[in-house]
């Protein structure tokens, strides 16, 4: 069996900071799925809740974090995955700054629809 | 240092019976991450009509809550992000040299624990839409 199977550079940044979204990301998410899904149930979630959880500095931080930190992973995972598959040179480029736009809106969009739902600001 | 392996081309799965579990831990990881980040848009842009207020937002969540089939694809989702977070610690593991020789038996164990949590969710999910 191979030693690891991934087209990361080991010991590039990109590669550390991989890791890194992703040992936030486990409790992130876990929390997310356990809060909206268990402990207030999707079905019943309308915007005053919503708005009550995101008023909460701490709640509010969590959550833009939790955007950003699974934008870049998943962003960084495809484009890696792609590079896997065989991607390189100028199409390498072009789908990498696709990605990094698309992940760069991703966030934005998700910074307002984040202050829409919260009375911090 | 990074090594590099003749390992054919993984996407031809006509070879899928030579797949070891090692192959299969790292196709599925592909697969939840690329469901996991579509999701990522989709649910971003859902989220976006509490930009337009209260009566947008309660009506589309609760739209969507009301048809069975996505109380089934919530279900799927459970099981692609649990996977993909305990396969992801098992890498984690890996990567820092903890579990090598027993990669293929925590891998089965994800795999295993992965079923066993979507299972007992079914309940919490599709309740009060059957």
């Amino acid at each position: 069996m191979a030693e690891h199977y991934t087209s990361f550079e080991r010991g590039g940044r990109r590669w550390l900071a991989q890791r890194l979204t992703a040992v936030f990301l486990i409790g992130v998410l876990a929390f997310h799925f356990v809060l909206l899904h268990f402990v207030n149930h999707a079905a019943e979630i309308e915007l005053a809740g919503t708005t009550a959880r995101m008023s909460q500095v701490s709640y509010f931080a969590t959550m833009w974090l939790f955007l950003v930190a699974a934008t870049f992973h998943g962003v960084n995972g495809v484009y890696n995955a792609l590079v896997n598959m065989g991607l390189s040179g100028t199409r390498a480029r072009v789908v990498g700054g696709v990605l990094a736009v698309a992940g760069l809106g991703l966030i934005a969009q998700g910074t307002r629809v984040a202050l829409a739902m919260t009375n911090l600001v | 240092m990074s090594q590099t392996y003749k390992r054919g081309t993984i996407e031809d799965f006509g070879r899928w019976r030579e797949f070891t579990a090692g192959m299969w831990a790292w196709i599925f990881h592909k697969f939840t991450g690329w469901v996991l980040v579509g999701y990522l848009f989709t649910h971003i842009a859902v989220l976006s009509t509490a930009m337009q207020g209260a009566s947008l937002y309660n009506s589309t969540l609760g739209g969507l809550e009301a048809l069975l089939v996505v109380r089934f694809l919530e279900v799927g989702l459970l099981a692609v992000a649990v996977f993909h977070i305990l396969n992801g610690i098992r890498l984690l593991m890996v990567d820092l040299g903890y579990g090598l020789g027993v990669q293929d038996r925590t891998f089965y164990v994800s795999l295993i624990v992965t079923g066993a949590i979507t299972v007992a969710s079914v309940p919490t999910f599709v309740g009060g839409a059957l």
